[in-house]
C-alpha cells in the first residue's frame, strides 16, 4: 500500500470503450482523408486505417483487442444486414421473374467458375467448393454503405442490393453444407451434414419471424412516433445479434430474415420508415476498421497469384449470370455491366467464417485459407471503388451536383 | 406572322389531357429518380397516348390523344394508367397523382438531362427544382385564333372553379400548408406567370408576342407560365391551373367540365370579355387555393360576392344542355354530388394523414389510389 494507490497502474488495461473511441477516430480521420484527398470511398479509408493498425501494420489491433471490439463489429454487421433485409423485396422478385433468374444464375455460374478454376490449380474438390461458396456472396456491408455514402438511388442500386442479399443467403447455406461435409471427413456423422444447415436455415427464419411479429405488435402499440420506432428497431437488432450468437445461428441469416420479414409481413403498415443507417454510422466505421485489421499483407506474397485467378473467375461467373438476364429484366442497356461490377466486393462475414472453420479442421488446406484471405484483401480495397464507379456511372449517385 | 404565332386550326371542342405524375420508390415512398428507366420499360408495353419526361427525374408526364367525348377519354387514360402502372411494378416503383409530394425535399431533386430543362435551371435557379409540383393541363380545340383569345378571357372567370375542384396539394416539404392547393404558390414565383394580357383578337395577341420577343423577354409560347394560354401550334386553349387529381377518373371528369364549359362559352357567347375580371382575378384565385369551394368568389360582371361553391352550381346549370350533347352529363353530375358532399382530393389526403399519422403512409395510399392495384390484377 502506498499513498499513490489512487493512480492507475501500468501497463494500462484495455478498456473496450476507449478502444472503440480510438478505432472510431482513426476510421473517421482516415476515411475523410481518402474522400477529400484521394476522392475514394470513405470505406476504403476505414479499411486502410484498420490495415495500418492491425497485424500487417503497427500491430496495435491484435487478436485480444479484436475480441474487445467484437461486440461493436457485430452490432454494425447486424445493422447492415437488417437494412439489407428490409430492402429485399419478395413481391418484386415475384413480379420480375427475370430478376430472380438473374440472382440464381449469378450464384450458380460464379460458383462453377471459381470451383473450376481452383480444381484446375490442383486444389482438392471439396476445399475448392468451400472457397467457391465463400466467393458466391458479395459483401452486403460494402455495397450498402457505398450506396448510402453516394446517396445512390435507382435500378442498379436497388437491383444490386437485392442480388447481394440473395447471394449472401445462398453462400451461407452452401458453406454450412460443405463444412458439414468436411465434418464428415473429420469423423462426424452424415446426420450433421443435413441437420446443421437445416438448423441454421429454419432456426434463423423462426427467430426472424418471432422477432418480426413482436416488433410489429410493439410498433402498433407505440403508435406512429419515429423516435420510438427507431429505439424499438435498434433494441431488436442488438438483441438478435446476441441471441443468434447464443443459439449458434448465423447473424447474417437471422438479421436478413428479420429485416425481410418485418417489411414483408407489415400488411397494415404499422412500422414507420426509420433510417437505421444513420443509427449505425459509427458502428459501420468500426466494422471496416476491424475488417482491415484482420487482413494480412503477407498472404498476398504467398497466395496472391491464385487469389487473382479466383477473383477473375468469380467476376466472369457473376458477369455472365447478370448479363444473360439484364436485357430481359427491363433495365437500360449498359446497366447490366455496371450491375455485375457492383457485385465485386466479397463478403467479410463469409471470410470470417472460413477462418473459423479452417482453424477447427487441422486438415484444411492452409494454402486455400491464405488464398481466400488474399482475395479478401484485394477485394476489400478494390470493391468499394468498383461499387462507387458503377453507381456513379449509372447516374444514380446523388452527391452535391456540380452546377 | 411567324410560325410561333400561326394558329393551327383544330376541330372545336376536341380535348386532350396532360398529367404530371410522381415517381416514387416503394420503400419509404419518397420521390425516386427513375424516369429514364421507366420510359425504357414503357417502350416495350403497348399503350395509347404518350408518356414523356418532365423537368426533374422524379416526374413523368402522361398525354392523352385528341378526344371528343368523356367516355373515350376516360377509357384511354385508364389504358395508359394500366401500362404505366405495369412498367412501374416491374421496376419496383410506384406512381401517384396529387399536386405536390407531401414530404420530399426540393433540394434533393435532379434535373432531367435535356437542353431545355438545363436552360430552365440556368435561368430560374432553385425555382426549377422547387417546380417539382404536379399539374393537369387540359387542351380545348378552337376553330381559330380569335375564338381562342375569347375563350381564354372567358375561362379566366372560371379559374377558381378549376383550382378548387382539382386541389390536391395540401402538404409541402413535410408540413400542412393550410391551403387546398399549395402548388400554385410555386408557379406564381415565376416572372412570366399570371394571365394573358387583355388583348381582343389574335392579331393583337400576335403584336403583343412580337413585342415581348423584341424585348427578348420571351422566345416561345412555352416561356409564358400563364394559368390559361393559347397554344397556337396545337390550335387549342390550355388550362394549366389544375393540380393532378389522385385518379385518372377525376382527371377525365375535370376535362369533361372544361369541354362543356367551352362549348357553352363558344356557342352562346354569353358575355363580352371584361377587364375587371383581372382586377378580382388574384383575389379569387387566392381564395380558391386557400379555402377551396368554401372560399369567397367575386363576380366581376355583377360585383356580387358568394361562396365559390354556389357559383359552380350555377355554372353547372348553365352548361347542362351542352354537356348533354357531349355525353358528359354523368361526369358533371358526379362532380356536383362530390362538391355538395364536400369531398375533394385535398380532404382525402388530410383524412389519410389523420388516420395513419404518417406522411409516408399518405403517399403510399396516394399511389394505391392512382395505380388501382386490385383493378389491374383482376
Amino acid at each position: 500500500m502506498t499513498e499513490f494507490e489512487f493512480l492507475p497502474r501500468f501497463p494500462l488495461p484495455v478498456n473496450p470503450l476507449a478502444l472503440f473511441g480510438v478505432l472510431l477516430l482513426a476510421g473517421v480521420l482516415c476515411g475523410e482523408f481518402t474522400r477529400r484527398v484521394l476522392n475514394l470511398p470513405r470505406i476504403t479509408g476505414y479499411v486502410l486505417s484498420g490495415l495500418a493498425l492491425g497485424s500487417s501494420g503497427l500491430g496495435l489491433l491484435d487478436a485480444t483487442m479484436r475480441d474487445y471490439a467484437r461486440v461493436f463489429v457485430d452490432i454494425g454487421l447486424g445493422l447492415v444486414l437488417f437494412e439489407l433485409g428490409m430492402r429485399l423485396d419478395l413481391a418484386w422478385l415475384n413480379r420480375d421473374r427475370w430478376l430472380a433468374m438473374m440472382a440464381g444464375a449469378e450464384c450458380v455460374l460464379s460458383f462453377a467458375c471459381m470451383f473450376g478454376a481452383l480444381v484446375w490449380f490442383d486444389i482438392s474438390p471439396l476445399h475448392a467448393a468451400v472457397a467457391a461458396a465463400v466467393g458466391v456472396s458479395s459483401s452486403p456491408a460494402v455495397v450498402l454503405l457505398v450506396a448510402r455514402e453516394l446517396k445512390a438511388e435507382g435500378q442498379v442500386t436497388e437491383r444490386s442490393l437485392n442480388l447481394v442479399a440473395i447471394n449472401s443467403v445462398v453462400a451461407v447455406l452452401a458453406l454450412t453444407m460443405l463444412l458439414s461435409w468436411i465434418h464428415q471427413e473429420y469423423q462426424s456423422g452424415p446426420v450433421t451434414m443435413v441437420l446443421h444447415p437445416l438448423y441454421l436455415l429454419l432456426g434463423s427464419l423462426l427467430l426472424g419471424l418471432l422477432a418480426a411479429h413482436l416488433t410489429l405488435d410493439l410498433a402498433r402499440w407505440l403508435q406512429k412516433r419515429v423516435e420510438q420506432h427507431a429505439a424499438l428497431l435498434l433494441a431488436m437488432i442488438v438483441f438478435l445479434v446476441g441471441a443468434s450468437s447464443v443459439l449458434k445461428l448465423s447473424i447474417l441469416m437471422v438479421m436478413l430474415s428479420f429485416g425481410m420479414l418485418v417489411r414483408n409481413l407489415d400488411d397494415e403498415h404499422v412500422l414507420m420508415s426509420v433510417d437505421t443507417g444513420r443509427l449505425g454510422q459509427i458502428f459501420y466505421i468500426v466494422l471496416f476498421v476491424a475488417i482491415g485489421a484482420v487482413l494480412n499483407v503477407a498472404n498476398l506474397a504467398v497466395s496472391g497469384a491464385l487469389a487473382v485467378v479466383f477473383i477473375a473467375a468469380r467476376f466472369v461467373g457473376k458477369s455472365v449470370g447478370v448479363l444473360s438476364f439484364a436485357h430481359l429484366s427491363g433495365i437500360r442497356p449498359g446497366s447490366g455491366g455496371l450491375l455485375s461490377l457492383a457485385l465485386l466486393p466479397m463478403s467479410g462475414g463469409a471470410m470470417a467464417m472460413t477462418l473459423g472453420s479452417a482453424a477447427s479442421y487441422p486438415g484444411f488446406d492452409t494454402r486455400l485459407a491464405g488464398m481466400v484471405l488474399a482475395a479478401s484483401l484485394l477485394l476489400d480495397l478494390a470493391g468499394p471503388l468498383a461499387v462507387q464507379f458503377a453507381l456513379r456511372r449509372a447516374g444514380e449517385s446523388h452527391e452535391e451536383e456540380k452546377t | 406572322m411567324t410560325s410561333e404565332t400561326m394558329f393551327t386550326q383544330s376541330a372545336a371542342l376536341t380535348m386532350g389531357v396532360e398529367l404530371e405524375l410522381q415517381i416514387l420508390n416503394s420503400r419509404d415512398y419518397n420521390l425516386a429518380h427513375d424516369a429514364a428507366d421507366l420510359l425504357t420499360v414503357l417502350e416495350k408495353i403497348e399503350h395509347p397516348g404518350e408518356v414523356k419526361p418532365e423537368i426533374t427525374e422524379s416526374m413523368i408526364e402522361l398525354n392523352s390523344s385528341i378526344q371528343t367525348r368523356h367516355d373515350s377519354l376516360l377509357a384511354e387514360l385508364r389504358a395508359i394508367r394500366n401500362a404505366l402502372a405495369e412498367a412501374a411494378r416491374r421496376l419496383n416503383l410506384r406512381i401517384a397523382g396529387g399536386g405536390s409530394h407531401p414530404f420530399h425535399k426540393w433540394s434533393e431533386r435532379r434535373i432531367f438531362p435535356t437542353e431545355r430543362f438545363r436552360h430552365v435551371v440556368e435561368v430560374y435557379g432553385y425555382l426549377a427544382k422547387q417546380f417539382t409540383v404536379f399539374g393537369q393541363h387540359i387542351h380545348i380545340g378552337c376553330p381559330d385564333g380569335d375564338s381562342a383569345i375569347y375563350l381564354c378571357h372567358m375561362l379566366s372567370r372560371y379559374i377558381p372553379h378549376f383550382i378548387a375542384m382539382s386541389a390536391s396539394s395540401p402538404y409541402q416539404q413535410g408540413t400542412d400548408t393550410n391551403y387546398q392547393s399549395s402548388r400554385l404558390n410555386t408557379v406564381s414565383a415565376f416572372p412570366l406567370s399570371g394571365h394573358l394580357p387583355f388583348v381582343q383578337s389574335w392579331d393583337e395577341f400576335t403584336a403583343y408576342f412580337e413585342k415581348m420577343r423584341m424585348f427578348r423577354i420571351a422566345e416561345s409560347m412555352k416561356d409564358f407560365y400563364w394559368d390559361v394560354r393559347p397554344k397556337p401550334d396545337f390550335g387549342t386553349v390550355e388550362i394549366r391551373v389544375l393540380d393532378t387529381p389522385l385518379t385518372v377518373e377525376r382527371a377525365a371528369m375535370m376535362a369533361a367540365f372544361a369541354q362543356s364549359l367551352a362549348a357553352y362559352l363558344l356557342a352562346e357567347h354569353p358575355l363580352k370579355p371584361l377587364e375587371d375580371v383581372y382586377l378580382v382575378y388574384k383575389y379569387n384565385r387566392f381564395q380558391a387555393c386557400r379555402y377551396g369551394f368554401a372560399g369567397t368568389y367575386i363576380d366581376a360582371y355583377t360585383g356580387q360576392r358568394c361562396p365559390l361553391k354556389d357559383d359552380l352550381f350555377a355554372a353547372l346549370e348553365r352548361v347542362r344542355p351542352h354537356s348533354a350533347a357531349l355525353g358528359a352529363t354523368g361526369a358533371l353530375e358526379t362532380l356536383e354530388q362530390e362538391v355538395k358532399a364536400g369531398t375533394s382530393d385535398a380532404a382525402w389526403l388530410r383524412q389519410a394523414h389523420e388516420k395513419t399519422g404518417s406522411l409516408n403512409d399518405v403517399v403510399r395510399m396516394q399511389s394505391e389510389e392512382w395505380m388501382q392495384e386490385e383493378a389491374a390484377i383482376s
